[in-house]
């Protein structure tokens, strides 16, 4: 059963470049724990080349009014089992209201009787998707929809107000490589005025490591300790895009949903299409941007390649780099030059058996001529422990070094 | 064509002795009722007896369940099974501002020991065996009827029934977590040892496979890792100090009933004769009543469609018929309008009605495992075994239980079947009547059920005066116990029934736990 109230166009509108791949948010409210239907439909909608972010399943209206906000997407589909759509889709729309999103088109699956229709209908839900519907269905009604402000001047005056929509549509326009002079001369002439300022505590801090390592997890752990010291703190998450359909699924927001909803939390998932390092274009801008906006620190996720990591030390304060136990990690990075640019090395998922041994292998390894020295720290976000020993070592002095690699982006 | 991607191995045209080769039929077939199981539990099977007809029931308040308890036994159900709505299974009180729009919505809202004098009124628990599906709060669950029973002066030895209890698949598939891996399976531990003591006849955990296999595994997935589960809660019991006789003949099991017919039968076959081997030799029971794998059985939810409802009877019937076949204990046939909301009166009727047909009419019951020795069976038997002991492998590479949630092994495997499957059906690979086959444009509605809005009012109004009318300081010494015994390690059973006496809610005492144990958020694959 699809019930399409009017139908989504999928003609963009005039002057306006379609984006090349549609953003949608995806998550569950309430209580409901069914998630194998919605779980399909994110893994279909990449598979159909969407950037698919996945928000899991217990979110509060809130939060997922601010994944969308904060992602730029331009779709949210929620999936309801539990028969509280009445109650709890209200609750959706108004969340989107209140942060001026009723233009982003709101699409529901799951289990809605035919008589509670009109009711979602009525408050803005473009479409429901019952059970049997085909993926190429979903997938077919889902497509660029509205047009998108581009004119870079209006944008960067609302920005200037503080409007967390046009830092938002600022990170996709960057990220799509769109009007990077205009952009990036801006941000120049709207730096801080001196590096005594308020801002001079700025910092963008990188974590790199293998698929799998925890980076996600860790920078939750992270971003709790960081707010509760009063900090105020943007996360740029890269993972890899399909090179075959371009589509994404990005997974690491999902890690950090117990940080959310906040605004003094800003996530952005970002796709990383193969051959680009391991980090999306432009992050030094990104960062830019989101100091200009007011966080205090920026954490970023690469997709962990290597190679991409040596780019990004060139912006970033500190370089972190994760491994876990029994892994064969550090011989594959001691490979790849990075245990000598990494300004943090973490002994992550501390709590598995051979956290301790490498630990002291590393501190070998680390020991020998020709090694800087890095901080070495043990971690587990599944125990919560050592996050604070990482920050203090995260923003250690000694670790803001001169000379090994000149910054790109200056402080101020 | 199968209904589910098979990962090792495919089904041929033709099976004959050839297939048997290495089947040795004293050692992996036998007789029913003997070791290893294979052809069935009973010697008689449902000669003896039939199977339990136990329809899975629960909406509304209390008053309302019982109320259709009460319809479902005057039709000729032969015992009763519990739904909880949602916010009774993730452990929130119907006053929890979490709690609102799904109080009675999905299953009986229920918050104290009251609720279970009402849920049951009228009905003789001595008499009547109750099954209760409820997992992460399960201990406080089973607290609550057994406190309520001893109110009315039940004799806990006499109790019969199930209390699903099963925290492992919630981390696999069904997603209703409240505490961490290790602190909830030592709740369903405190369960074991308790009820192995004073509740002989209660079946302690009802091992699940079900949910597994509706989140989208395949029949070999279902299969291996609900025995893993198992293992799992047999290991941890042994660690607590009982011995393996003294448990393992109270744990039982559910398992999904599926549209493949045949494969569904072998899979109930090689449960029974893994379960059987394990026990026996790995674990060294030597009661046969713990080698015996008994298990319930529930129709395909997720095999049943939106469109032509009334076609979901016929699927729900060989779904049914493959249970029998594959010798279930007891039986959950699901309703026509599974898609579409709880069932109405008429619809579990007509799926209680599938059953009754099937006991009663088709003749299927009078002959003990008519399908042994059938080639094709006992080949696809022996198949499903040995992958299911591929999977135990692979789980032992995790470290075991524990490792292999934490690296989302079980979420990733499950959530890879789906997929495919979907994509199956959406390349018309696997044929589903009325969906991408044989469709009809002018569609019969049936009507459905609607939860009344007003039972939310109803039931955080009677909790209210429930909290006004109780003891306050009975209320914080009980609770305090309650932490106190969780902290110590000791079972948290005896703590409990005196903090459900005293009418503490589930929500308080889950609060409590949880303030001793953790709150576990899910972090999803
Ligand atoms: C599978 C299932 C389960 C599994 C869930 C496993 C999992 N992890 O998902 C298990 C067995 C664990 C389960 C448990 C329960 N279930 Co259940 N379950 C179902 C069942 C049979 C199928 C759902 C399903 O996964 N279908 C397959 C997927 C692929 O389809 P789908 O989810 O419909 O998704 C499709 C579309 O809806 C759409 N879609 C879905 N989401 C989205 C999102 C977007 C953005 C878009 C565009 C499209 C879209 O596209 C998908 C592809 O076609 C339904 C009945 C049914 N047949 O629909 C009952 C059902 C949903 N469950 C029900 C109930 C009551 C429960 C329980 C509360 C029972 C209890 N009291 O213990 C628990 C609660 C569990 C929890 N934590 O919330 C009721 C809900 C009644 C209502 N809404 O009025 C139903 C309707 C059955 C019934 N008739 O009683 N359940
Ligand atoms: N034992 C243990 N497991 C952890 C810990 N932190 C994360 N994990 C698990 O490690 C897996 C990967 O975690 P993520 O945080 O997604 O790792 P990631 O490095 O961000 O992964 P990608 O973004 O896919 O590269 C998940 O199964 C987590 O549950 C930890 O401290 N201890
Ligand atoms: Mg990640």
């Amino acid at each position: 059963m699809t019930t399409t109230t009017d139908s989504p166009t999928t003609t963009p509108t005039t002057g306006d470049k379609p984006t090349a791949h549609v953003r949608i948010v995806l998550a569950k409210v309430g209580l409901d724990g069914h998630d194998r239907g919605i779980k399909v439909v994110a893994r279909g909608l990449r598979d159909a080349g969407f950037h698919v972010i996945y928000g899991g399943i217990w979110q509060s209206p809130a939060a997922v009014a601010q994944a969308v906000l904060d992602e730029d997407a331009q779709w949210l589909g929620i999936s309801l089992l539990n028969g509280a759509h009445l109650t709890l889709i209200p609750q959706v729309v108004e969340a989107l209201r209140q942060r001026g999103l009723l233009d982003v088109r709101l699409v529901l699956g799951g289990i809605v009787p035919p008589r509670d229709i009109p009711a979602l209908t009525e408050i803005g839900v473009a479409a429901i998707f019952g059970p049997g519907t085909s993926v190429a269905e979903i997938a077919a009604s889902l497509q660029s929809t509205s047009a998108r402000i581009t004119n870079v001047a209006e944008l960067l005056v609302s920005f200037r107000q503080r409007d967390r929509r046009s830092l938002s549509r600022l990170l996709t326009m960057i990220a799509a490589g769109q009007q990077l002079g205009d952009i990036r001369d801006w941000l120049h002439a709207n730096r801080p005025a001196n590096d005594a300022s308020a801002k001079n505590n700025f910092r963008t801090i990188a974590f790199t490591g293998n698929g799998g390592v925890g980076k996600s997890s860790l920078i939750a752990r992270l971003v709790a300790e960081l707010r509760s010291q009063g900090y105020t703190v943007a996360v740029l998450s890269c993972d890899p895009q399909s090179p075959i359909t371009g589509g994404a699924l990005l997974g690491d927001r999902i890690r950090m949903s117990d940080c959310l909803p906040d605004e003094g939390v800003f996530i952005r998932s970002l796709p990383v299409t193969s051959g680009s390092q391991g980090i999306a274009s432009n992050l030094d801008l990104m960062s830019q941007a989101l100091e200009r906006f007011g966080f205090d620190i920026v954490l970023i996720e690469t997709a962990g390649t290597g190679q991409g990591d040596i780019a990004v030390r060139n912006f970033a304060d500190a370089l972190v780099l994760v491994m876990q136990p029994e892994s064969g990690d550090s011989i594959q990075w001691e490979k790849a030059g990075l245990l000598e640019i990494a300004d943090v090395i973490v002994v992550h998922k501390s709590d598995l058996p051979g956290a301790e041994r490498m630990e002291s292998e590393l501190r070998e390894q680390l020991s020998l001529p020709g090694h800087h020295p890095a901080a070495l720290i043990r971690v587990s976000a599944a125990k919560n422990t050592g996050i604070p020993e990482l920050w203090e070592a995260i923003s250690h002095p000694s670790f803001h070094r001169v000379g090994t690699a000149p910054r790109v982006f200056p402080k101020a | 064509m199968p209904t589910s991607i098979k990962p090792n191995g495919q089904i041929a045209g033709h099976y004959g002795p050839g297939e048997l080769a290495t089947v040795v039929f004293e050692r992996d077939i036998g007789e029913a009722g003997h070791y290893p199981f294979t052809r069935g539990v009973h010697a008689d099977m449902y000669r003896g007896r039939l199977w339990t007809m136990r329809q899975f029931a629960g909406f509304g308040t209390a008053r309302e369940t019982n109320k259709r308890f009460r319809f479902l036994l005057d039709q000729g159900q032969s015992g009763l099974s519990t739904a909880f709505d949602l916010p009774t299974l993730m452990g929130l009180d119907s006053d929890d501002s979490r709690s609102v729009g799904e109080v009675g919505r999905l299953g009986v809202a229920v918050d104290t020991v009251d609720d279970f004098h009402t849920l049951f009124e009228t009905i003789d628990l001595e008499q009547i065996s109750v099954s209760m599906t409820i997992n992460a709060p399960a201990a406080i669950v089973m607290a609550f009827y057994l406190a309520a029973a001893q109110e009315r002066g039940f004799d806990w030895k006499k109790l019969r029934g199930t209390i699903q209890n099963d925290i492992l698949k919630e981390f696999h598939a069904q997603n209703e977590i409240v505490f961490p891996p290790e602190p909830s399976v030592r709740l369903v531990v405190d369960l074991i040892e308790f009820c192995a003591r004073y509740v002989p006849q209660w079946n302690t955990v009802s091992i699940s496979g079900y949910h597994i296999r509706e989140a989208g595994s395949t029949a070999v997935q279902e299969l291996a890792f609900t025995l893993a589960d198992g293992l799992h809660y047999v290991d941890e019991t042994l660690r607590r100090g009982l011995p393996i006789d003294s448990f393992a003949p109270r744990l039982s099991f559910f398992f999904n009933a599926h549209n493949d017919l045949f494969e569904e039968i072998a899979k109930y076959r090689a449960a029974r004769r893994l379960w059987a081997e394990l026990m026996r030799e790995t674990y060294g029971a030597t009661d046969p009543a713990s080698w015996k794998l008994r298990f319930h059985a529930q129709t395909a939810g997720c095999s049943l469609q939106d469109r032509q409802p009334e076609v979901n009877l016929i699927r729900v019937a060989y779904q049914a018929l493959a249970a029998v076949l594959g010798g279930c204990q007891s039986l959950h046939t699901n309703s026509m309008d599974e898609t579409l909301a709880l069932p109405t009166e008429h619809a579990v009727t007509l799926a209680l009605r599938t059953q009754q047909v099937l006991a009663y009419e088709t003749g299927v019951t009078k002959t003990v495992d008519p399908i042994g020795g059938s080639y094709f069976v006992e080949s696809l038997t022996q198949q499903m075994h040995d992958d299911a002991e591929g999977y135990f492998e692979r789980i032992r590479s995790y470290g075991g239980m524990l490792g292999a949630i934490d690296a989302g092994f079980f979420r990733r495997e499950i959530a890879e079947s789906a997929y495919q499957y979907q994509r199956s059906v959406d390349q018309d690979d696997n044929v589903i009547v009325g969906v991408n086959r044989f469709v009809q444009p002018d569609e019969v509605r049936v009507e459905t059920l609607q939860v009344d809005a007003s039972v939310e009012n109803t039931q955080v109004e009677s909790l209210r005066c429930i909290k006004s009318a109780r003891s306050a300081s009975d209320v914080l010494r009980t609770l305090a116990e309650v932490r106190q015994v969780a902290a110590a390690g000791g079972n948290t059973f005896p703590a409990l029934i005196e903090a459900a006496k005293a009418r503490v809610t589930i929500g308080e005492l889950v609060k409590g736990l949880a303030d001793v144990f953790g709150r576990q958020s899910l972090h999803e694959q």
